[in-house]
């Protein structure tokens, strides 16, 4: 055995002062939701449910959750639907130019999100002139599908990669039609891949601020409402609506993984 | 033999500038078990590719049963496959695996039900595994899933592709044994690919030799081992022996003058001889299980002189490598008691002429 | 694994032109539509066409620009240096010490990660501020009221940073080390390296690819970062994303923003393809 060094007391504890600093805000938010002062110093005076309250009376906040869901809801489908297709593009084939698509469809995960919805804004501005209506939900649904649309090729790519086609093959020998081999084998065996992208897709789009900042007009999401809303003045009812958005991602991402390590072990075990 | 089921004329295949196949032809009769067999690289998966249906021939014609497979999609040929690395649906449990071709062709339930119990039973799977997932079951009983998931539509014609190479040695002998009886009773014809040339002879009828993209010969397991059309073939398995000599046609047969080999009458028959042999410097074989050695009395129609160098006792036979005018001579002998030579012995080894056969150097 | 196929090829088609449709409509014309447009000028708050470098001139004549994107600069360079260092050792020992536990890390991080980012800075202006929980409890430790007062200040910009990039580097840089063939380690082990020696001269040397890939990602993504110099910056020190951002809402200049959105896509796009062929390069040498 290896002396124990320092060193084997710093990695470790490296992670955890990480860990820490990554859920410093998230503790301080969930803290806070739970204050009865209307003030949010530290420390808070006593506990009290009062500001949930205060949340689910605000009727911008329920315009702004309804907002937020169907814009998550409709980015989700269309970019993962969109990341399927970029991934069996860049995973199963080689074509010319090949190289120019990927860089095209990767590009905007390399943009600085504001910039993206910047450059964004003015073309839909034009557009909008054109078709005599002006940015909304319409335009932020664009902006976060081709936001979002990269990450999902990646996550579904990287179910892809060591795909054994002998598979497809062995379902086609069986007799099996190209629509037959696609829902019964393919699309399973990336179902992991394929979830993993449809919930990551939906929490980069419900977390997004920037994209919709700059794209959404004058219809606000979760993340702009709390950003106005925190201009004018803090108040304990954005802690409180942190603290009922995280448990239900969390549940989300838990269950991703569950999914990914079951597949990964069937898939070692074949 | 019968009407071939499968009937390929000079297949060609390239893979851009890369020539795979030059011209392969061959027929395979209904219910005959073809091997074939080559070093990697040699075509013998590409060719096998072509019968499924998973890769378009660039020349030639190919017709299974009768039909011009042009264009025909995998899914619509009558063959089956067994995929080298069995490829079995992770996803899917033993039974929905079994029953995958039987599923896609939306055949009724209770059909599908009565024809996976019965595949059950032919490849001696446990009921029990039915609703278990591939992971779960051991290398040799996912062998027998994926014959069964190929053998469930019954079809005229099973493919294998190296299904065994990733088994254990003892685990391919029984693997094998079963594999062959299950062909005698099913009546399906089956081409498989292997690399290994005594998998090939324990199982084929026929065996198909190949070499960079070319078949070398195509015969009866007995025919490779004793008759093999080249010292390619002659090396493939097994050990051998090949004496340089100077072979002329005479009459029906073959007159041969070969130095390391004294006789009285150096001549063979038609049938001792390669098809493709001409006159000239080529080789005569003997395998090492046909020489004897000779006690001072006895006397033999060919004869070699040489003395002993090794001699390596293997379970059930010896060998002996014996050094003669420069050359190495390899000879089995069943074991005995005591052994009619040691290191350093002069020997004299002999066989029949009938023995020996002659091929292009 | 990937097979040759043609433009002609239907599945090639379906898999393509969707997304070349959608990027080329909705990211490479709006591209185009920004140059085009940092060539024209406003008058009254309007656009109008004159096709002139007049916008071109004001940019990088004017002192207030210089200042603001060099600050930009200085802060991108610093929190790309902080999340490197910061990274590499939580991803070397994701990869190598904690195995067990490394699933469970990542996910944390992961949802820390996707959580709204304007909870999360807000989450940090409350823990920083005079009266948050941070001088709470330094208050209960006896350091007297306010110790540490960060808030509003370029300090606490870094810290809302490096916060949110942190990831893009962790998770790139674990990547790369996890590839690196572990036989390749004892190896260095077994010729009698120490372990401090193995790292230097086989596992960084390795991973070179991916901290040069994590290194570019946060420096790209730290030009354009907006929420953090506003919100826990308090406007105290604007970086390049608020002057864009003010040029189009406040002053109503759209060929000025675009300018200056070009500039900024310049710069990153320069350290990318600078960056990203020394990644490249080292890639392909770790794989030769």
């Amino acid at each position: 055995m290896r002396k124990r060094g320092l060193i084997d007391f710093l990695l470790p504890a490296s992670v955890v002062v990480v860990l820490v600093f990554f859920y410093i805000p998230i503790a301080t938010l969930v803290l806070f939701s739970f204050t009865s002062s209307r003030f949010l110093s530290w420390p808070i005076p006593g506990f009290s449910l009062r500001w949930y309250g205060e949340l689910l009376a605000d009727r911008n906040f329920w315009a702004a959750l309804t907002n937020s869901a169907v814009l998550a809801a409709v980015a989700t489908v269309l970019a993962t639907t969109l990341g399927i297709l970029g991934a069996f593009a860049w995973m199963r084939w080689r074509f010319r130019c090949q190289r120019a698509f990927q860089v095209l469809t990767f590009a905007p995960l390399l943009f600085p999100q504001l910039l993206l919805g910047v450059v964004m804004l003015l073309w839909f501005s034009v557009l909008a002139g054109w078709l005599n209506t002006s940015p909304g939900l319409w335009s932020a649904v664009i902006g976060h599908v081709v936001y979002i649309t990269p990450f999902a090729i990646v996550i579904v790519s990287v179910q892809m990669y060591g795909f054994d086609t002998s598979l497809e093959q062995a379902a086609e020998d069986a007799g099996a039609s190209r629509w037959q081999v696609l829902s019964q084998v393919t699309l399973p065996l990336l179902w992991p891949g394929i979830f993993s992208a449809l919930i990551f897709a939906f929490l980069l789009s419900w977390g997004n601020f920037y994209i919709t900042y700059s794209l959404s007009g004058s219809a606000r999401t979760l993340p702009t409402y709390v950003f106005s809303g925190i201009a004018v003045g803090s108040s304990p009812i954005y802690p409180a609506l942190a603290t009922l958005t995280f448990a239900p991602a969390l549940v989300l991402i838990v269950i991703v993984d569950v999914m990914r390590r079951r597949a990964a072990r069937r898939r070692a075990g074949a | 033999m019968s009407d071939p089921i499968i009937e390929a004329r000079g297949i060609q295949k390239y893979y851009g500038d890369y020539h795979a196949l030059k011209q392969v032809s061959l027929s395979v009769a209904a219910g005959e078990f073809l091997a074939l067999v080559g070093p990697s690289g040699c075509g013998k998966t590409s060719l096998l590719k072509i019968l499924a249906g998973f890769e378009a021939p660039s020349g030639g014609t190919l017709t299974i049963q009768g039909q011009d497979m042009a264009g025909v999609p995998a899914a619509g040929r009558p063959t089956r496959m067994v995929f080298q690395k069995l490829a079995l649906f992770p996803h899917k449990t033993v039974a929905e695996n079994i029953a995958f071709p039987l599923t896609v062709a939306r055949r009724p339930a209770d059909a599908i039900r009565a024809a996976v119990t019965e595949m059950l039973e032919m490849m001696h799977l446990k009921e029990a595994y039915l609703h278990r997932y591939p992971h779960e079951l051991s290398g040799g009983e996912q062998q027998r899933v994926a014959l069964a998931r190929a053998m469930v539509s019954k079809p005229p014609v099973l493919l294998l592709d190296e299904p065994m190479s990733a088994l254990d040695a003892r685990l391919k002998k029984s693997l094998q044994a079963e594999l062959k009886h299950l062909h005698r009773n099913v009546g399906t014809s089956f081409v498989h690919v292997t690399h290994d040339l005594e998998e090939a002879m324990m199982l084929a009828d026929r065996i198909c030799v190949m070499r960079a993209g070319e078949v070398v010969q195509i015969g009866s397991p007995h025919d490779i081992y004793y008759r093999p059309a080249e010292a390619f073939v002659a090396g493939f398995i097994g050990d051998t022996n090949l004496l340089p000599a100077q072979l002329t046609r005479e009459g029906e047969g073959w007159r041969f003058d070969c130095p390391l080999l004294k006789t009285e009458r150096p001549f063979i028959g038609p049938d001792q001889a390669a098809a493709n042999l001409s006159d000239g410097p080529g080789l005569l074989m003997i395998r090492p299980e046909l020489l004897r050695i000779l006690s001072p009395a006895d006397a033999a129609e060919c004869v070699i002189e040489g003395v002993v160098s090794e001699h390596f006792v293997r379970g059930g036979s010896v060998q002996y490598r014996v050094q003669a005018k420069g050359a190495v001579i390899v000879l089995d002998l069943p074991g005995t008691m005591v052994l009619p030579a040691r290191n350093g012995d002069p020997v004299r080894l002999g066989c029949a002429r009938s023995d020996l056969f002659a091929m292009r150097g | 694994m990937a097979e040759p196929r043609s433009w002609r090829d239907g599945a090639v088609r379906l898999t393509t032109l969707p997304l070349i449709a959608i990027f080329g409509a909705f990211f490479l014309v709006p591209l185009v539509m920004t140059a085009v447009l940092s060539f024209q000028g406003t008058q009254y708050y309007r656009l109008v066409w004159t096709w002139d470098l007049k916008i071109w001139r004001d940019v990088f004549s004017q002192w207030h620009y210089w200042s603001i994107m060099l600050r930009t600069l200085s802060m991108a360079c610093i929190c790309t240096a902080l999340c490197i260092l910061i990274a590499l050792p939580v991803a070397y020992a994701l990869v190598t010490r904690l195995k067990d536990w490394a699933d469970h890390v990542t996910l944390l991080i992961v949802f820390a990660f996707l959580t709204d980012a304007v909870l999360k800075t807000f989450g940090w202006v409350l823990f920083l501020d005079r009266s948050g929980v941070l001088n709470g409890m330094l208050e209960g430790l006896g350091f007297g009221k306010a110790a540490l007062d960060v808030l509003f200040s370029p300090f606490a910009t870094m810290i809302g940073m490096v916060y949110s990039l942190l990831p893009y580097a962790i998770f790139t840089i674990a990547l790369s080390m996890a590839r690196i063939d572990r036989d390749l380690v004892l190896a260095a082990y077994d010729s009698g390296a120490s372990r401090w020696r193995t790292l230097r001269e086989v596992t960084l040397p390795l991973a070179r690819p991916g901290i040069v890939a994590g290194a570019v990602l946060v420096f790209v993504l730290s030009l354009g970062v907006f929420l953090e110099p506003r919100v826990m910056g308090g406007g105290t020190s604007p970086m390049a994303a608020e002057l864009i951002r003010q040029s189009f809402e406040t002053r109503v200049n759209w060929p000025l923003g675009a300018a200056l959105t070009l500039v900024v896509i310049v710069i990153g796009a320069l350290s990318l393809a600078l960056f990203g062929g020394l990644a490249l390069g080292a890639g392909r040498r770790a794989r030769a």
